[in-house]
Order: C-alpha cells, then sequence, then structure tokens
C-alpha cells in the first residue's frame, strides 16, 4: 500500500484555469464542449472543449512563452499554480522533490509542424532552433522543471488513455525506491489540428465524430506527516493501482474486472465502501465496457459513477489526470463521508487496463 | 511472490534483446562491441537532398517479419517494430518459456525520444501531396508513443503486466531499466522487460543539423576533433527478474541491476549541467551503495559533441578521483536516442559476463580538455565488478545506471 497522500492539486482545464473553476464545473455538471473558433483550429470537428481564452503568457509572464507551444503552457501553468498554493516551503527543497508528467505524443503539432518546414523551406534545415525542443517529448515536464527550479526526477510517462493511472502508480514507486520526498504528478494534453486529424483517421467508425478536449491535472503526492508539518491539508489517501491487458475487446470487461478486485483486495477493502468512481468512458468498440466491469464488482445498486467526457470532451492522455482531478473535486464535498473509497478506471484500445483505489482524507488526516 | 526472497529483493538480468546498426541479437551486438565495429553509413530513411551531409547509423536488412509473429509488420511503426522484435530476443535470450512469462507478473516499461515520429513524417508527406483529408488510418493508429509498450504486450500475449512509455527522450532507456528495477526490487512484479527504442527520423535529423552538431561522416567521442553526434535508431530490451526468479529457473545470469539515479538540470532545454550530472552519479552509486572507486568502467552518454563530452568529461572528474576508463558505444551505434542508455545498458551487461571493456572508435587524439582514458579503438580484456552507464537527456534530465556481476554466495 502506498505511503502517499494528495494534498494540493492544480487544473488547467475547459472550465478555465485553477482547481476553483474545475471543481465548480464538474460539481454541476455543467458541459464545456462548444463551437470551435474554426480560424484558429481548421480541421475536422466543428466542437470542441478547449481551455477558453489560453495564453500561457497570461499566467506565468510574457518573458521565455513566446516559443513555447500550447501543451508545454498548460503543464507549466498547471504546476505554476500548485506550487503557489501549497507554500514557499514547497519550493525549498528543490533537489528532493520529483515530477512525472504523462503526455500523448508530445505536441504532434509541434513535431509535425517541424518537420513541415524542413519538407517545404527553401533548404531541408532551414527549421527554427529554438522551436526543437518542442518537438521532444520531455518538453512539457522539462520546461515546467525548468520555468519553476524542480530539480529531483523529471520523468515523461505515455499510457494512452490511461497515462494518468500509470503516471501515478510510476510517481508511487519512485517515491518508495527512494528517489524523491515528494513528487508532483500529473498529465497533459493539448488541442490541436494536427492532434485532431490523427484522432480523427485514427479512431473506430462511430467513434469518430465525438469532441476532443484538452486540459491538464498536477496533484502534489507526499506523505501525511509532510502535508501535516507544511500545513496542506490532506484531500484523499492513495490505496493502491492495479493493471491488467486484454488481447480481444471481449476480454477487456474482465480485465478491468480484475483490477478492481485486486485493488479492493490490497487495499482490504470492501466493494460497498466505493461511493465514486471515475471512468475513462473509452468510446468505439469499448464503449460501455468499464460501466460493465465496474457493476460486476460493486454492484448495480452502487456508486456514484462520475463520468466526464460528456463535459471536458475526450482528452486524450489527459483523461485519467482529470478524471482524478473530478475525483478530488467530488471528495471535497462535504457531504463525502471521511475515509469513503473512490475509485478511476480507464481502458485503452491497445489492450489495457487499470485503476486507482483512493480514500478520502478521514478527520485525523485533514 | 515467494515468501523465501531476501527485501529488498535483488534485481538481476538474464536475456538481452538488441536491434543495432552492429548487429542483431546478444551474440552479433557482442561480436560488433568487441571488433569496434562501425554502423555508419549513408542514411536511407528519407530524401536527404538539401544536407550537405548525411551520414547516420541505420539497422540494416531489418526485415520485422523474421522477428515479429502477432502483428503483420504494417500494423506497427518502425520503432515499435524494433522494440517489439528486441522484446521476443530478449524473452529467447532469457530461455523463458511464452506460457511460462505469461504466468508470471510482469512490467514492460519502453523508453524513446521520438515514439512514432518517423510515422509523423510520413503523414506530414501525406498531408502535402493529399490534404490532411486522406492520411492513411493505419498509420495514425499505430503513430502513438504508447504503443512502443503496449505492442510488447500484445506480442507476447501478456494479461497480468503494467505497461508505460517512458518519452523522457535521450536518458529514457536509463528511467525505463530503473522503473523495472524498482517494480521488482519492491515485489510489485517478477519480471520486467525493460530498455528503449527510436527510427531515425527526418524531424530530429533536420533538427539537430540546424543546431549544427551532426557530424559528416564518424563519431569521435572524446576526441580532439570530434565533429558531432551521428543520428542512429535500433532498440534494446533486457529481460529483469528477482534474484530467486533466476534461480529456480536456473536462468544464465549476465548482471545484477545494482540501483540508479536521475537528477533534472532546471536549467536549460538543450545545454547539459556538471554540477546536476555529478549530482545524478553520487545518487546513483549512493543507491546502489558502492562509492565512486568502485565503479570499473563507465559507459558515458558521450555523443561526440563539444558540450557533452566536455560536461560529462568535467562532472566525472568532479566525482571520481580517479576516474575509471570511459567508453561510447555512441562511436560505433551512433546516437540511437532512447534507445541509447538501453544499448549502454546492455553492452554493459555483457562487458560484465564477457570480461572486457568495449572501445570508442574513430578515436585519434584525446580532447585533453575532456581527459579521460577512453580505451581508444581496441577492446580491452577486464575483470569488472562494476560498472556505470550515463544517460543525459534534452531538457536537462539526467539517469545514471549502476550493473554489478552476480556472485554467487559460497
Amino acid at each position: 500500500m502506498s505511503a502517499l497522500v494528495f494534498s494540493t492539486w492544480s487544473a488547467v482545464s475547459p472550465y478555465g484555469v485553477g482547481s476553483e473553476p474545475f471543481r465548480t464545473g464538474i460539481q454541476a455538471g455543467r458541459s464545456a464542449i462548444g463551437a470551435l473558433d474554426r480560424a484558429a483550429f481548421p480541421g475536422p470537428f466543428t466542437e470542441g472543449a478547449l481551455v477558453p481564452d489560453f495564453n500561457a503568457a497570461d499566467h506565468i509572464g510574457r518573458k521565455g512563452t513566446r516559443t513555447m507551444d500550447r501543451v508545454t503552457g498548460i503543464a507549466v501553468t498547471a504546476v505554476g499554480l500548485l506550487l503557489a498554493d501549497g507554500g514557499p516551503e514547497l519550493t525549498s527543497r528543490p533537489e528532493e522533490t520529483g515530477l512525472v508528467l504523462g503526455t500523448g505524443s508530445g505536441s504532434v503539432q509541434s513535431i509535425m509542424d517541424f518537420t513541415r518546414d524542413s519538407l517545404v523551406g527553401e533548404r531541408p534545415y532551414h527549421v527554427d532552433p529554438a522551436r526543437f525542443p518542442n518537438t521532444v517529448m520531455n518538453r512539457a515536464a522539462g520546461q515546467s522543471a525548468i520555468w519553476h527550479g524542480i530539480k529531483g526526477p523529471n520523468t515523461t510517462i505515455a499510457g494512452g488513455r490511461l497515462t494518468g493511472l500509470t503516471a501515478l502508480s510510476y510517481a508511487a514507486r519512485l517515491h518508495r525506491g527512494g528517489h524523491c520526498a515528494r513528487v508532483l504528478c500529473g498529465a497533459a494534453e493539448e488541442y490541436s489540428e494536427q492532434r485532431a486529424w490523427l484522432e480523427w483517421h485514427g479512431r473506430d467508425g462511430d467513434d469518430r465524430t465525438s469532441p476532443l478536449g484538452e486540459g491538464g491535472a498536477v496533484f502534489l503526492l507526499e506523505t501525511a506527516e509532510d502535508a501535516r508539518a507544511a500545513g496542506r491539508r490532506v484531500r484523499a489517501r492513495l490505496l493502491t493501482t492495479r493493471f491488467r491487458a486484454f488481447a480481444e475487446p471481449s476480454d477487456a470487461r474482465a480485465a478491468l474486472a480484475e483490477c478492481v478486485r485486486d485493488a479492493l483486495k490490497q487495499a482490504g477493502a470492501r466493494a460497498g465502501e466505493v461511493r465514486v468512481v471515475a471512468p475513462a468512458e473509452t468510446g468505439g468498440h469499448l464503449a460501455g465496457t468499464e460501466e460493465a466491469a465496474i457493476g460486476d464488482v460493486l454492484g448495480s445498486a452502487g456508486p456514484r459513477l462520475l463520468g466526464s467526457r460528456a463535459l471536458l470532451g475526450d482528452t486524450s492522455a489527459a483523461t485519467a489526470g482529470l478524471q482524478l482531478a473530478a475525483v478530488l473535486s467530488l471528495l471535497d464535498d462535504e457531504e463525502t463521508p471521511p475515509g469513503a473509497l473512490a475509485l478511476v478506471t480507464a481502458v485503452d484500445r491497445d489492450g489495457t487496463a487499470g485503476c486507482a483505489l483512493l480514500a478520502a482524507a478521514t478527520n485525523e488526516e485533514s | 511472490m515467494n515468501d523465501n526472497d531476501q527485501w529488498p529483493r535483488q534485481v538481476v538480468i538474464t536475456g538481452l534483446g538488441l536491434v543495432t546498426s552492429i548487429g542483431l541479437g546478444a551474440e552479433e551486438f557482442l561480436a560488433g562491441l568487441r571488433a569496434g565495429r562501425s554502423g555508419a553509413k549513408p542514411i536511407t530513411a528519407f530524401d536527404t537532398s538539401g544536407f550537405a551531409h548525411s551520414y547516420g547509423c541505420e539497422v540494416a536488412d531489418f526485415d520485422p517479419a523474421e522477428w515479429i509473429r502477432t502483428f503483420q509488420p504494417e500494423e506497427l511503426g518502425r520503432a515499435t517494430q524494433f522494440s517489439v522484435a528486441a522484446a521476443n530476443m530478449a524473452v529467447a535470450d532469457a530461455g523463458i518459456g511464452a506460457e511460462e512469462l505469461r504466468g508470471r507478473r510482469t512490467m514492460v516499461s519502453v523508453g524513446t525520444t521520438d515514439a512514432e515520429s518517423r510515422d509523423l513524417d510520413l503523414l506530414v508527406g501525406e498531408q502535402l501531396d493529399k490534404g490532411p483529408e486522406h492520411l492513411t488510418p493505419g498509420i495514425a493508429r499505430r503513430a502513438h508513443a504508447s504503443r512502443l509498450s503496449t505492442s510488447i504486450v500484445r506480442e507476447l500475449g501478456l494479461t497480468d503486466v503494467e505497461a508505460l512509455t517512458i518519452p523522457t527522450a535521450c536518458a529514457a532507456g536509463n528511467y525505463a531499466i530503473g522503473s523495472g528495477y524498482d517494480a521488482i526490487r519492491a515485489g510489485d512484479v517478477d519480471v520486467a522487460l525493460c530498455g528503449g527504442a527510436d527510427a531515425v527520423c527526418r524531424k530530429t535529423f533536420a533538427g539537430f543539423y540546424r543546431l549544427g552538431t551532426i557530424a559528416p561522416e564518424v563519431c569521435q567521442p572524446f576526441d580532439r576533433d570530434r565533429k558531432g553526434i551521428l543520428t542512429g535508431e535500433g532498440a534494446g530490451i533486457l529481460m529483469m527478474e528477482s534474484l530467486e526468479s533466476a534461480r529456480a529457473r536456473g536462468a544464465r545470469i549476465y548482471a545484477e541491476v545494482l540501483g540508479y539515479g536521475l537528477t533534472c538540470d532546471a536549467h536549460h532545454p538543450v545545454a547539459p549541467d556538471q554540477d546536476s550530472l555529478a549530482r545524478c552519479m553520487a545518487l546513483a552509486h549512493r543507491n546502489a551503495g558502492i562509492t565512486e572507486a568502485d565503479v570499473d568502467f563507465i559507459s558515458a552518454h558521450g555523443t561526440g559533441t563539444k558540450a557533452n563530452d566536455v560536461t560529462e568529461a568535467g562532472a566525472i572528474r568532479q566525482v571520481f578521483d580517479t576516474p575509471p576508463p570511459t567508453v561510447s558505444i555512441k562511436s560505433m551505434v551512433g546516437h540511437s536516442m532512447g534507445a541509447a542508455s538501453a544499448l549502454g545498458s546492455a553492452a554493459c551487461a555483457l562487458a560484465i559476463a564477457e570480461g572486457f571493456i568495449p572501445p570508442t572508435i574513430n578515436h585519434r587524439e584525446t580532447d585533453p580538455e575532456c581527459g579521460l582514458d577512453c580505451v581508444p579503438n581496441k577492446a580491452r580484456p577486464a575483470e569488472l565488478t562494476v560498472v556505470q552507464n550515463n544517460a543525459l537527456a534534452f531538457a536537462g534530465n539526467n539517469a545514471v545506471l549502476i550493473l554489478g556481476r552476480h556472485r554467487e554466495a559460497a
């Protein structure tokens, strides 16, 4: 079982910049999907869920933001918000603080723009050297560290729709392995024309037109003792994560059910204690899989299902990160009993399933 | 999990899968390292017209159908083909049956710089030719970083498995091996298939070329006349397991993973930082429970650029009173990006098992500013106990891995 708790967190989402707009949006169940600005974002979609009027310079200053791409701006902003909220103690030991950030394939827009410049320019090397780092997939994590002076382990994780869960598992292990005293963990994804085309061409037929979203969420994972000593409120405890794989889509339901059973068993918890479940709502040929698996393990009269795809669109690699943020938003609700369990699930078309089990802070912890 | 295990568990390397420009498979790679073979040749991955020079270290003669069973080759991008092929080789080399492996709880962790950026290059070409409405769906589907690890899972039919891709650029191989080490050590998994993979692509070549860091024909790490990197490609996947698991099935043990360290410079997007790299080495030594005096040789990041080699040598001298022999296999296999430190780790494991230090080839005169014994041009026989594998990446991400000879207690 993990020794880590979730304390401070932040989100940059289609609800706006900050955890507060996110919390209110999720609690109200308000959809942030709207018409796309087709001049700024041409491509196959007419609707999407974008961070409204997002411009990194508005949040982190103008200097150095000119060559920063959108996903890097989202990540640097989200990490900055978290650090501001966590207080000065949080940045006092930069060598002992890790940063684990989930991504799809970095910014496919930055990568493809760079190749395009090489192909259409007068010379194939007429590319902008200042934008070359944007084409490397650890840019968002690395730039967040540079911007905010975080000198501990800095890792970028890709796991498709499971990315936020995979990053969480990796971050917990990094801490347990003694590589950092605490770790910022999250995931980010940008809306871009190129991502839109890749999704459009790569998805199953019936899932093709489902609108895309973007955003990022970052969580501070630390020991309860450290959180208390620094005066940061504990929101939840990370109990465990579990992963499995399936060869055929028809096996996805059983694979996820097995993950959930294992997670409960490992945490010594009963199915009835789970109050909230946030599924990734993976579509296409896997649509409905998670809900079925959750029903198999937790029963039909089980927990509240907290879906956010209808509100935030398909946020790809940020999906599970934003699901975690949604769960924390709900656990903050005064009606949630202390110690109540919450589950985040995801399945991916590449044949992976996973879950994370959290417990709301007990009265002693918070 | 075995109740007889010692905690934390010891982690050993029992299988190596290698797709490299100097040979396919552990045996060929080993022969290449011993002989000081060069993988440099003209790049064929993309149209190189307009570049004044365009040598690289591509994997020639790789027929994916020969190495991959479950997938049709066109279902996978080139980097994923490499990673899946290398995983198959590692499993075969470890002598573990497919059924037996499926019964173990496993981690699959693959590092990368560019993942399937080569496919993204292809898609840009399609967009320019036909418009964005007409992309090949199969290429759009396979062009995801996560595929590098999930395709290994699929190929091997694993179900009790945690799969992750670690796109932490050119240090990613060491990151991935470290993640498997921590997972086995703590008892989360029994087996881990870890390493890195990348494929040569226009995007990365053009970027390094523009930065002026591509050498015309040869890569000469630590040489006074070094002119930069040669971009390369390939994959290295290490089969790692707990010592108890290896013993129980009578597996050959190449080496033990003793520990690793990670640091972030938090300083500059592309320029390395000497102090931060030195800190990373010290952390790795502490994590592995060794001191600097124990290290018998260093497999350097050693890219062959002016900046890297001087900074890395400086960091080594900062940490080591007497630096041990320090070599760069990039002189032979080029800079295979996310695969680089996985190939370096595999070279270290082979060096320990076979008793030699691989050479730094293309070497004429050591740069006095580097001032290291880089084992020039010819492999050197050596009894090795502890070795160190360095990796640096864009964004100031450093990862240092420590491997050791495994000795059975008498």
